[in-house]
């Protein structure tokens, strides 16, 4: 009994804690990319002949996201029958978000007319039980010129 | 190229539009109905197999749950003997009282060093009648009743079918040869959730009763033990109480076997065969 109240404590703080971060995180992202929305990002850059630049410099955006309980809950009952995991979709897309306009405000402090060969990495931070919390961190880099 | 023109996205493309919450009731109910289709499943693979069971199995089973008791069996008593003999007696008038044929392994009866009344039978045709048993009878058409009782367990096989869900895994355990060692099934099979239903003991009652009925030409005496026992009556309580011991009977248990005399037209009235001597006491020498 102790223990069910204790895993929807958990559940709950997971839910509601985990969704309000997760909407602030979202309205932030989405302002942001609003903001930096003028310069230009290419994946471009590796095989192509690169725009004329006076100047170019790699920038890196970096960020961890931690799961939460009510996700990591959902997320081992669809363990349990497959199919998307819909829950860490959004964990993933903020990350990635995150990570881009992290490297991409960066470059822009520094005055890039555009960011190309933009790459990410991702990688997972612990979480290798399935009851333990897990985050990821989603890194974003490329070359900004000027 | 022409010059670059900022395009906001608008769409989420990478996130499935679905609410968190239910998409977890999806998934929940997708598990839970999963579950308990596992679970009916079993209960039926297990009233299935509670008759198709091997005898060798059965008699494993048996032992294995005999031997876990924590209760210990009087040695060499001359009371088996007659605990047997009056047993094979009343297994002769099955056929009379037309019970149908009965289709479990030989029985091995066994006295328990326990005060409290009780009997009972395991799977293996285990049947255990406690010394508080014996020494409380006061006749035999008492104490056979009590015996015709568990044999209607034996025949509706119900120590096996009280194994439930968890004779599914001791069948497939020894079908595939896991099952060798047999000091592993009593942690298998919960013995202390080893109950009957209520069903259960109201059909090996009526199998008591014809088969007392049968042997002795009427039902005289026969209820005397369980009057003398009554579970006390506790009111709202008393079903609760009910499904769990369901030994002590209940009075509601007395007044419809009582009632079932009269509706059968089966004599109530006749002699009491005795009992033998001092069978309170081991080998009917007295006690001290
Ligand atoms: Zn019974």
């Amino acid at each position: 009994m102790i223990e069910l109240i204790t895993f929807l404590i958990l559940i709950g703080v997971g839910y509601f804690v985990g969704q309000h971060f997760e909407s602030q995180h979202y309205a932030s992202i989405k302002a942001r990319e609003k903001q930096t929305l003028h310069i230009p990002l290419m994946t471009f850059g590796a095989k192509q002949t690169l725009p004329h630049a006076h100047e170019a410099q790699m920038f890196v955006g970096s960020v961890v996201v931690a799961n939460d309980y009510f996700k990591t809950f959902s997320a081992s009952l669809r363990n349990l029958v497959g199919g998307r995991m819909v829950v860490y979709e959004s964990l993933i897309d903020r990350g990635r978000r995150e990570a881009v306009l992290r490297m991409k405000e960066e470059a822009i402090a520094w005055g890039a007319s555009q960011v190309i060969n933009i790459r990410f990495e991702t990688a997972n931070i612990a979480g290798q039980q399935a009851n333990q919390a897990s985050c990821v961190e989603v890194m974003a880099y490329g070359t900004g010129i000027r | 190229m022409g010059p670059y023109v900022p395009k906001e996205m608008t769409e989420e493309v990478n996130i499935t539009p679905i609410h968190p919450l239910m998409n977890l009731a999806h998934l929940f109910a997708t598990v839970a109905v999963t579950g308990l289709l596992i679970y009916g499943g079993l209960g039926i693979a297990a009233s299935q197999l509670a008759t198709r069971i091997g005898p060798k199995t059965e008699e494993k089973i048996g032992a294995a749950i005999t031997a876990s008791l924590p209760v210990k069996t009087v040695e060499s008593d001359s009371r088996v003997a007659y605990l047997e003999d009056l047993l094979s007696e009343l297994q002769r008038s099955v056929e009379t009282a037309k019970l149908g044929k009965a289709e479990y392994p030989p029985l091995k009866v066994r006295i328990l060093e326990m005060d409290a009344e009780n009997a009972m039978v395991s799977a293996g045709s285990y049947l255990m009648v406690t010394e508080g048993l014996l020494a409380a009878v006061t006749s035999e058409n008492e104490l056979a009743f009590v015996l015709a009782h568990e044999l209607g367990h034996l025949h509706h096989r119900d120590p096996l079918r009280a194994m439930g869900r968890s004779l599914v895994f001791v069948a497939l355990g020894s079908l595939l040869g896991i099952g060798q060692s047999t000091s592993a099934l009593p942690s298998v099979v919960n013995l202390a959730e080893l109950s009957y239903s209520r069903q259960q003991e109201t059909t090996a009652d009526d199998y008591a009763q014809a088969l007392i009925v049968a042997h002795y030409g009427h039902g005289a005496r026969s209820l005397g033990f369980f009057e003398r026992n009554r579970e006390p009556d506790i009111g709202a309580l008393n079903k609760l109480v009910e499904w769990q011991q369901t030994h002590p009977m209940s009075s509601d248990r007395i007044e419809r076997l009582k009632n079932r005399f009269q509706q059968k037209n089966w004599p109530t009235t006749g002699a009491a065969t005795p009992l033998p001597e001092n069978i309170g006491c081991a080998n009917f020498t007295s006690c001290n």
